[in-house]
Parts: structure tokens; C-alpha cells; sequence
């Protein structure tokens, strides 16, 4: 760093300051718009539908057949081993079966008193493939391939193997935006099924590698709540469905307040090898239309 | 024109592989941050001008798919670019220990900066965890990855001067 060559860059520094200021009220422009509205969401989106999405789609069918195939390989030698061991448990099943043949009564009765009969059974859903998923390691959102031209919207539900998996933040006309339950940034309105108590289920990061999300504002004065309970979504949320399972009680500790619980809740989803999810194709009507 | 084609390639070409193909070979759920490594190496090469628009760019691309508002990411890959252009100064196509410090830096400027913009503002305090789970993790991924990009971009940068030289020539 001589003195002749910042001498010479004296003479371009200028502008490039200049640039980034312009460039920085752009961006705090566009965050503050975005914020606000959603004037660029059509246009934009459409963009990286026609850009982006294409790319994004057949590398992630090339890599899931790849994966395919090596996990094919690896696996045939385990596979031998564990179908010695599974018939073992076969045997073992068979005799457990039968006790819960008798228990099957009891369910039967236990759903008719919740109403679960109806779950999410009737709701018409489509199929969709995870073809991207976030670029960063905070959030956990992902994209899947069905956007507006497969009807799909805004705040539809998301849900794979059963489980909640979370809901459409944002849609292309090819593409839709997906945000996951785990999400550090997500909340999810939960009814315990046991004790017909309400909760608030979040995605923690901190609990991101274990697989599990944490939930509050449980007011179980009773202590009818315990470890293993099923959590559903509740009916006062607005954007989720009513009934869709999301995990179930893993632990349980009062709050300093006494009032409250909270805890942790294991998703039946496993987030971490999903490669195709349900998109439910119906919005939780909320009253205001 | 040519170097304008290039840098868009190269920078959708590489979205594309973070968001698909090293989501698939994650270690632990972390992915190295390619976005960072062209950003840096782009400014580092090219200068701040350069850094600060290819920075927004990527920012952008981001935020478009996985932004909760537009320009958020943008900003900071912005500013990213703008500090590591700085450098160009002390810029050799030789040396690639520096540029490897720079990007490793960067990414850990980005990380530390998501989590006080997205984390520490909502009540999560244990920066330990953090750094531990993700910062350093993706820092280090970042690095390996940096190894064999930015040899692979200096010579595409080598080239593309090579062809501008030779063509300012012809008119002079």
C-alpha cells in the first residue's frame, strides 16, 4: 500500500461510496415495501419461476435418484441382517397384536368421543416434491414444485407421513415457499388431545438437532396432561386446519408462574428425510370473508 | 457483456447447488455457504463496486426464495461485498491464503450478523450454542468448499482479462 496506488483509487472510491448508499436505500426501500405490501411478489416470483425453479427441479430428481441408488448398494447387507432380526419381532408382534386387538374397542370408542373420524381425511390434497430447500442454516424453510397454476395458495397447510409439516408462506406460479414447524420463526396453536387444553408449539434451533420443538401457555391445572399425549392443531388457530397431528408430548415442566406449562413436543414428521409432502388444498376459513 | 454472462452464471449455477445438491451432502444439517465464497471472491478479485452489486445480487436471489421480506439478505451480502472489495487492493492471483481468511471471515461476519438480526432481537441470548451449532460449523464447511471455488473462479477471472486485454488491443 503505497501511496501512489491509493492515490489512483482516490479517484474511483468516490463513487463506489456513493453506490453502496444508493444501493443501501434500495434494499432498506425494498425491505420496508415488502414489509408493508406485496407489490412485488407476482412479479418477482414469477421470475425465478422461469429462472430458478427449472434448474432446481431436475437436479434434485437426478440427486434423489442418485442417492437412491448408492443407498440401494449400501444397504443390502444390513438389509439381510435386519430381516433376520425382524422376524424375531415378527414373533414377538404377533403376540402383542393380540392384546392390542382388544384394545382396538377401546380406541374405537375414545375416537368417536374426539371426533377424530373425520380428520383430515376428507380434505382434497395434492402430492408435491421438495425440490429446494434453505440456503442458509438459521430457518428451515424449503420449496416444493406445485405453485398458482396447481391452485395452490397462501397459507395452505403442508403435511407428510401423517404429521403437520408446517405451511405455504409464499407461491410462484410454479413454486410455492414452505415454512416448517421446526423453524426457529414459527408457532403453531396445539390442543392437547388428551386433556382438550391449548398450547403454543415453536420450532427452537437449539432443539433442531434433536428433533424436537418446544411449546408454552399449556394451562393444565388438572395435571391431566403427561409425557406421551398427542398434540393436534387447535381449533382457534387462523391459518392451520383443525385436527392435523403434530407430535407428541416428550417433556413437561411448570412455569416459574405456576399458571403455565411448557415443555417439548417430538414431531411425527422426520423433517430430515422428507422428500415429498401433501399440500392441503383448503384455507382455515376464519370468518373474515 | 462476457464478464456480466459469467458472473450470472456462475452465481445461479451456484444457488442452485446450495438450495439442491449440498442440501443432499449436508454435514449435520449444515451447508457450506457458496453464496458468501462468490461474493467474496468476486469483490476481492474485482474490487468494492463490483463486491457491492454481486453481493446485492446473491442477497436477493436468496431473499426472493427464501427471505421473509426482500432486500434483508441483500443488504448484508451487500455490505459483505462492499468490505471485502477493500482488500482488492492487496489482490494476487498466486497468493490463496488471504482470500481464504477473507471468505472464512465473511461467513463468520454473516453468521454472527444473522443471529443478532434474527435471533438475539427475539430473546435467544445463548450466543454459545449458536456459534458452536452453526456460525463456526458452517465457517469451517465454507472453507473446504472455498478450497476448490476459488481457484476455479480466479481462473475463469484470469481468463475473461486475458480476452479483454487482447480485445482493448485490437482497437488501440
Amino acid at each position: 500500500m503505497s501511496p501512489v496506488i491509493k492515490r489512483g483509487g482516490d479517484k474511483f472510491t468516490l463513487p463506489s461510496k456513493y453506490l453502496l448508499f444508493i444501493l443501501t436505500i434500495l434494499c432498506v426501500g425494498l425491505i420496508v415495501v415488502t414489509f408493508n405490501t406485496d407489490v412485488f411478489n407476482s412479479s418477482v416470483n414469477s421470475f425465478a419461476g422461469t429462472v430458478v425453479v427449472p434448474f432446481q427441479k431436475g437436479i434434485t430428481s437426478v440427486g434423489v435418484w442418485m442417492k437412491g441408488t448408492a443407498d440401494n448398494l449400501a444397504s443390502i447387507r444390513a438389509l439381510q441382517k435386519e430381516n433376520e432380526n425382524l422376524r424375531k419381532q415378527v414373533e414377538q408382534l404377533t403376540i402383542e397384536n393380540t392384546n392390542l386387538e382388544q384394545d382396538k374397542y377401546e380406541l374405537t370408542n375414545l375416537r368417536e368421543l374426539y371426533e377424530l373420524d373425520a380428520q383430515y381425511s376428507d380434505y382434497k390434497k395434492i402430492g408435491a416434491r421438495i425440490i429446494a430447500k434453505d440456503a442458509g442454516n438459521w430457518y428451515h424453510s424449503f420449496v416444493i414444485n406445485k405453485g398458482t397454476d396447481e391452485g395452490v395458495q397462501v397459507d395452505m397447510n403442508v403435511i407428510a407421513g401423517g404429521g403437520l409439516v408446517g405451511r405455504v408462506t409464499d407461491v410462484g406460479p410454479d413454486w410455492a415457499k414452505v415454512q416448517t414447524i421446526i423453524a426457529d420463526n414459527s408457532s403453531v396453536s396445539g390442543t392437547v388431545l388428551s386433556a382438550s387444553e391449548n398450547l403454543i408449539a415453536t420450532g427452537n434451533l437449539e432443539l433442531y438437532n434433536e428433533g424436537q420443538i418446544t411449546f408454552s401457555k399449556l394451562v393444565d391445572e388438572a395435571d391431566k396432561v403427561s409425557v406421551g399425549d398427542k398434540v393436534v392443531t387447535s381449533n382457534i388457530s387462523d391459518k392451520y386446519l383443525p385436527g392435523i397431528l403434530i407430535g407428541y408430548v416428550s417433556t413437561i415442566e411448570e412455569d416459574s408462574n405456576n399458571l403455565t406449562k411448557s415443555g417439548k413436543i417430538t414431531p411425527v414428521v422426520q423433517f430430515e428425510y422428507m422428500n415429498e409432502v401433501l399440500v392441503i388444498m383448503e384455507l382455515k376459513s376464519t370468518g373474515d370473508k | 457483456m462476457r464478464r456480466f454472462v459469467f458472473t450470472l452464471l456462475s452465481i445461479l449455477i451456484s444457488f442452485i447447488l446450495q438450495t439442491t445438491v449440498f442440501r443432499v451432502i449436508d454435514f449435520s444439517g449444515i451447508v457450506p455457504n457458496l453464496m458468501i465464497i462468490l461474493t467474496a471472491s468476486y469483490a476481492f478479485m474485482r474490487g468494492d463496486k463490483s463486491g457491492m452489486v454481486i453481493g446485492m445480487f446473491c442477497g436477493i436471489l436468496i431473499d426472493i426464495f427464501f427471505g421473509s421480506y426482500l432486500g434483508f439478505y441483500a443488504l448484508i451480502y451487500m455490505y459483505i461485498g462492499f468490505i471485502v472489495g477493500k482488500f482488492n487492493k492487496i489482490f494476487f492471483p498466486e497468493n490463496i491464503l488471504l482470500p481464504l481468511a477473507l471468505i472464512v471471515s465473511s461467513d463468520f461476519l454473516f453468521g454472527f450478523t444473522c443471529y443478532v438480526l434474527l435471533f438475539m432481537f427475539r430473546n435467544k441470548f445463548d450466543i454459545g450454542y449458536y456459534m458452536l451449532n452453526v456460525i463456526i460449523p458452517e465457517a469451517v464447511y465454507t472453507a473446504l468448499v472455498a478450497i476448490f471455488i476459488y481457484p476455479v473462479l480466479i481462473k475463469i477471472n484470469m481468463y475473461l482479462e486475458d480476452i479483454e486485454q487482447r480485445s482493448a488491443k485490437k482497437f488501440v
